[in-house]
C-alpha cells in the first residue's frame, strides 16, 4: 500500500518507466472515473456528492510486456492492483476499493489475426467487444457475441466475469467462445493457455481464468471464436398464459434444436417494460425465439417451433415483436429507458435446472416482496439449455423509499441482496449467472462453494501470494 | 461555476452510461476512460455537487472532446454531451479557467482569424484568389484551414470552380466565419461578434459555396441560432457535384479504387452525404469503410493537431487501419483539416487525395 509521498513518487516513476508517462496518471479525472463502475452503490455514492475509494496510480499498459512490468513493480511494493476493461460491470469489480494501482487494459486493444480458416479474432483483452464484431463484419464474419453492454465493455471484462450475449442459445456464452488466451500472472511472468481449449491434458487453463475476476491475473490477449454470418435470422413472439407452460414448451423445444435467442418475461415485465417497448399489450407472459442460420434448417426449426409451442397454448403473435424487439434489445439500457437513481434496483441473475427453476422465481419474488413491501420483483429468462435456464431476476425500489443518508442507503441495498441470493442458494440456484460476483457478492461466493471454496482459496495462494491482485473481490 | 438546468440534465444522464463509449475517436485511439461521454459527465456531475473543483485536469478533459457528436449521434435516448462541453468551455472562459494552451489559440483567432496565427497568405494562393476579385453573384469562402494551413486545397478548391466555368468572388480579405471561436469557447460575445461580422459581408452575395465543412456547419447551425441572415449557403461539395450532374463540369472515371472519409460536419452536422459520394464515384471506384456516412469517423487534424499533437496522430492512425480493414489503398477527403491529418500519417505506400484533387485528376 502507498505509503507517503516521497515513496508514492517513486513508485511513480517506476510506473512511468514500465508504461510511458502518457500512459500513468495520478490526476483527479483518471481517479474519478474509474471509481465509479456500473454498481449500483459506486453510482448511489457519486450521485450523493461522496468520492469512491479512488487509485493513486491509473496505468494504461500497451500489451503483455508492459502489463508484466508493472505487476513486478506492484509485487515488490506490495500495491493491490484492480485491473478495469470497462468499468461497466455492475458488481464493483474493477473498483480499486483498496487504492494502489488501476490497471487499464484499454490500449491493449490491437487485434492481431483475424484468421478465416480456424475461424477466430485474436487481439488484445482491452478491446471493445463491438469493435471486435465490426473486425468480424468487415471479413463478412460475426462473434455472436452480443450482450446489452456490447459496445461499452471489453474482451477481458467479459472473460472475467463469465459474460453471456443474446444468441447464447445457439453460439454460447463467452466461456464457449475462446480458443487459446494469453495472462500475465501476479509476479510477472507471461504464461499462455493450451493451444486449443478440448483436450486432455490436465484441467482447462482456460476456465480457471475465465471468471476469475482479475484476482489471479490479467488476460491480455485472447482467440475468441467467429461464425458465419446467418443466411436467415427469424423471429416469433408468443404469448403464454403463465410462464410454467413456457418452461414445459422450452424444454422439449430445448431437446429438439437451439434457437438462438430464447426470452421469456414474467408478466409483471411483460405488462412493464416489454408493453413499453415492444407494444405487447396483451396480459400473459410473453416469449420471444429467434431460430437462424442455413434457410432451409430454419424452415424446419420453425415448423418444429410452432407445433411445439401450440402443444402448451402458446398464443402465436407472428413476427412483428420479435422483430422490434431485436431493433429495440440495447435501447432498454439508455437512461430513460431503464432504471435510474433515485431507484434503487439490481440484477440478481442466478441459473438452475429446469426441475428448481420456477421454484426459485417464486421464492425469491415472495421473499423480496414480502420483506420489502415497496419494492417490485421483475423477471425475464434469457438463456436456456436442455437441462435449464438463467433467470435475470430485479428489484426495483423507487426513490421515495430509498434512505437519503448513503451509508443507510447503502445498508438497504446490501439487505436486499443478501435476501435475495440466500433464497436462491437455498432453492437450488447459484449466486450468479453471468455478471459476476465483484465486491458486492463476494460474501456469497464461500456460501455457495462450502470446503469446496479451498480449491479457488489454493490457487488464489500460489498465484498471488501477496494478496496484490483484485482485492476484497470474488469472495478472495 | 453556472450550469444550464439542460446541461445538468444531460451530465445525470450520461454521467453512468456507457453506451456510447466504442464510437468516441479519441477514446477508441488513447485507450483513456477518461475520454468518454460518461468520463466527462462524471467528472462535472462531481464538481457539480461540491465533491471536487473543477481543476485544470478536469478542464483538460473538457478540451479532449473533438464536439464531432459521434456520440450524440449514437444516442438512442437523444443526448447530447457536447451541449455540456460547449458550455463548460463557455462558463470557463467567463471564469478565466480556460486552459492556457486554448488561450493561446483563441488569442491567434481574434488576432488574425486563424487558429494558426498566420498574417501572410501562401503567394500563388494570393495570385489565384486575386484573379477572382470581382464581384459575383457567388462567393467561394475558402476558410482559414485551407488559407493557411493547406494553400493547395484552396488553389485546387479555386481550379475546380474554374473548370466547371462558374464566375465566382474570393476575398482577399476573407473574414473569420467564427467556428473555431464557437468551438474553443462557445457562444461567448467574440464569438458572436466575429459571425455577426461575417454575416454583414456574405450577405451581399445570392450563395455562399462553404468549402471548408467546419465553416458550412457554423454558416448553417450557429449562424441560424444567433439569426444572423447570410445567402444561400451551399457546400463545396454539394455545389460541384451539382456542376457534374448538370455537366457543367466534365469528369471522366478514372478507375482509381478509393474510400470516402465523410466529414463529420458534413454526414453528421449537415445530413450531406450522398452529393460527395456523386463526385467520387463519377471520377473513381468507390468502396466504403465500415463506419461511413452519419458513422464516420474523426479523422485527425485541426485543433488538437495543435495543442494535443499525439491524440491527433493516434486518431488518424486508427482512421487509416479502418481504411486497410477493408483493403483500401487511397482515402479521399472532403475536410480540409482531415486532409492534412491523414497525409501525415498515411502509411507506406498509402495515399490521400482531397475531393478537389481527385476532381481535378479526372478532368
Ligand atoms: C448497459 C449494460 C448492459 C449490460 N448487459 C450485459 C449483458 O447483456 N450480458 C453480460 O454478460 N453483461 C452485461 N453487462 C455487464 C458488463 O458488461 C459485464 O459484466 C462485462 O463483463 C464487464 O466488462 P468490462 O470490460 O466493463 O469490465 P470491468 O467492469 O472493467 O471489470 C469487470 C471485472 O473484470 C476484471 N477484468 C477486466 N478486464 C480484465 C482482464 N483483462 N483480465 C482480468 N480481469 C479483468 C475487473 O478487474 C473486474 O473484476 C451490462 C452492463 C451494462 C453497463
Ligand atoms: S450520449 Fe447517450 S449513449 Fe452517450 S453517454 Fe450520454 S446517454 Fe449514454
Ligand atoms: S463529441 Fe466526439 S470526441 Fe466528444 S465525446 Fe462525443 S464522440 Fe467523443
Amino acid at each position: 500500500m502507498v505509503c507517503n509521498e516521497f515513496l508514492t513518487d517513486i513508485i511513480l516513476t517506476e510506473l512511468e518507466d514500465a508504461v510511458g508517462k502518457e500512459n500513468c496518471s495520478t490526476r483527479e479525472i483518471d481517479k474519478i472515473t474509474h471509481g465509479v463502475d456500473f454498481f449500483w452503490l459506486s453510482r448511489m455514492w457519486a450521485d450523493r456528492g461522496r468520492r469512491m475509494p479512488e487509485a493513486d496510480f491509473v496505468v494504461s499498459p500497451k500489451d503483455a510486456t508492459e502489463t508484466s512490468k508493472v505487476m513486478k513493480i506492484a509485487n515488490y511494493y506490495k500495491i493491490p492492483v484492480t485491473t478495469w476493461g470497462g468499468g461497466g460491470g455492475s458488481q464493483g469489480g474493477a473498483i480499486p476499493v483498496a487504492g494502489g494501482i488501476v490497471l487499464d487494459t484499454k490500449r491493449m486493444n490491437k487485434i492481431y489475426e483475424v484468421n478465416t480458416e480456424a475461424m477466430y479474432i485474436e487481439c488484445g483483452t482491452g478491446a471493445i467487444y463491438k469493435h471486435i464484431e465490426w473486425a468480424a463484419n468487415e471479413v463478412g464474419k460475426a462473434t455472436m457475441h452480443y450482450p446489452s453492454s456490447l459496445t461499452c465493455s471489453t474482451v477481458g471484462g467479459f472473460l472475467a466475469h463469465r459474460g453471456i450475449g443474446v444468441v447464447s442459445n445457439k453460439y454460447g456464452k463467452i466461456d464457449d467462445m475462446v480458443l487459446q488466451m494469453e495472462v500475465v500472472l501476479p509476479n510477472g511472468d507471461i504464461i499462455n493457455t493450451s493451444a486449443t481449449p478440448k483436450h486432455a491434458v490436465g484441467p482447462d487453463l482456460n476456465q480457471i481464468f475465465i471468471g476469475s475476476e482479475g484476482t489471479l491475473g490479467v488476460i491480455t490477449k485472447a482467440q475468441l471464436r467467429i461464425y458465419d454470418q446467418p443466411e436467415e435470422r427469424r423471429f416469433r413472439g408468443f404469448l403464454f398464459q403463465d410462464m410454467h407452460g413456457a418452461f414445459a414448451a422450452s424444454r422439449e423445444l430445448l431437446q429438439k434444436f437451439k434457437p438462438s435467442v430464447m426470452r421469456l418475461y414474467d408478466e409483471a415485465e411483460t405488462a412493464s417494460l416489454i408493453k413499453k417497448i415492444v407494444g405487447v399489450e396483451k396480459k400473459g407472459a410473453f416469449m420471444n425465439i429467434a431460430y437462424e442460420g442455413v434457410k432451409e434448417m430454419v424452415e424446419v426449426e420453425e415448423k418444429i417451433l410452432l407445433e411445439t409451442f401450440a402443444k402448451y397454448g402458446a398464443e402465436d403473435l407472428g413476427s412483428e415483436y420479435g422483430e422490434k424487439w431485436w431493433k429495440e434489445k440495447i435501447t432498454f439500457f439508455y437512461p430513460g429507458h431503464m432504471m435510474d437513481l433515485p431507484q434503487m434496483f439490481g440484477t440478481m441473475d442466478t441459473i438452475a435446472t429446469y426441475d428448481k427453476i420456477e421454484k426459485i422465481y417464486w421464492a425469491m419474488k415472495n421473499a423480496i416482496e414480502t420483506k420489502y413491501p415497496f419494492a417490485k420483483f421483475i423477471a425475464h429468462f434469457s438463456h436456456w439449455y436442455e437441462w435449464g435456464c438463467m433467470m435475470y431476476d430485479r428489484f426495483i425500489i423507487d426513490g421515495e423509499y430509498v434512505p437519503k443518508d448513503p451509508t443507510e442507503a447503502l445498508k438497504l441495498h446490501q439487505e436486499v441482496w443478501t435476501t435475495g441470493i440466500r433464497t436462491a442458494i437455498a432453492n437450488g440456484g447459484v449466486v450468479n449467472d453471468h455478471h459476476g460476483v465483484g465486491i458486492k457478492l463476494g460474501r456469497f461466493v464461500h456460501e455457495q462453494y462450502g470446503p469446496a471454496m479451498q480449491v479457488l482459496e489454493g490457487i488464489k495462494k500460489q498465484l498471488d501470494p501477496n494478496g496484490i491482485m483484485n482485492p476484497f473481490k470474488l469472495g478472495l | 461555476m453556472y450550469m444550464s438546468e439542460k446541461s445538468k440534465q444531460i451530465i445525470d444522464a450520461c454521467r453512468f452510461c456507457w453506451m456510447c463509449r466504442h464510437i468516441c475517436p479519441v477514446g477508441n485511439a488513447t485507450g483513456q476512460e477518461r475520454n468518454t461521454s460518461r468520463a466527462r459527465a462524471l467528472g462535472l456531475s462531481v464538481v457539480n455537487r461540491g465533491a471536487a473543483e473543477l481543476s485544470p485536469d478536469i478542464m483538460d478533459n473538457i478540451y479532449e472532446c473533438q464536439m464531432c457528436e459521434a456520440c450524440t449521434c449514437d444516442c438512442a435516448t437523444g443526448w447530447d454531451p457536447t451541449y455540456f462541453t460547449k458550455e463548460v468551455r463557455l462558463q470557463a472562459a467567463l471564469d478565466g479557467k480556460t486552459p492556457d494552451y486554448i488561450n493561446a489559440i483563441v488569442d491567434k483567432v481574434l488576432e488574425t482569424g486563424n487558429i494558426y496565427g498566420a498574417k501572410e497568405l501562401d503567394a500563388d494562393l494570393a495570385a489565384a484568389i486575386k484573379a477572382h476579385a470581382a464581384k459575383e453573384d457567388v462567393i467561394l469562402f475558402l476558410g482559414a484551414e485551407a488559407r493557411y494551413n493547406v494553400p493547395t486545397a484552396a488553389q485546387n478548391a479555386i481550379k475546380v470552380l474554374e473548370a466547371a466555368g462558374v464566375k465566382f468572388t474570393v476575398l482577399a480579405d476573407e473574414p473569420a466565419s467564427g467556428y473555431a471561436l464557437d468551438w474553443l469557447i462557445g457562444a461567448a460575445d467574440e464569438t458572436k461578434q466575429q459571425m455577426t461580422d461575417c454575416a454583414a459581408i456574405l450577405a451581399g452575395y445570392k450563395t455562399v459555396v462553404a468549402f471548408d465543412p467546419q465553416d458550412a456547419k457554423a454558416f448553417v447551425r450557429e449562424y441560424k441560432e444567433y439569426d444572423l441572415k447570410v445567402g444561400a449557403i451551399v457546400t463545396f461539395t454539394a455545389f460541384v457535384a451539382g456542376l457534374i450532374k448538370d455537366g457543367a463540369l466534365k469528369v471522366k472515371n478514372t478507375g482509381k479504387a478509393v474510400v470516402f472519409q465523410d466529414p463529420y460536419q458534413l454526414a453528421r452536422m449537415l445530413e450531406e452525404t450522398e452529393e460527395p459520394r456523386a463526385i467520387v464515384s463519377a471520377c473513381a471506384t468507390l468502396n466504403e469503410m465500415l463506419l461511413n456516412r452519419k458513422d464516420t469517423v474523426w479523422a485527425g487534424g485541426s485543433f488538437m493537431a495543435i495543442y494535443n499533437p499525439l491524440v491527433s496522430e493516434l486518431v488518424s492512425k486508427e482512421r487509416w487501419t479502418n481504411a486497410i480493414n477493408v483493403g483500401a489503398d487511397t482515402i479521399v477527403t472532403a475536410s480540409v483539416s482531415e486532409y492534412a491529418a491523414l497525409k501525415a500519417t498515411a502509411p507506406e505506400g498509402k495515399t490521400v487525395l482531397s475531393i478537389e484533387e481527385l476532381v481535378l485528376s479526372a478532368l
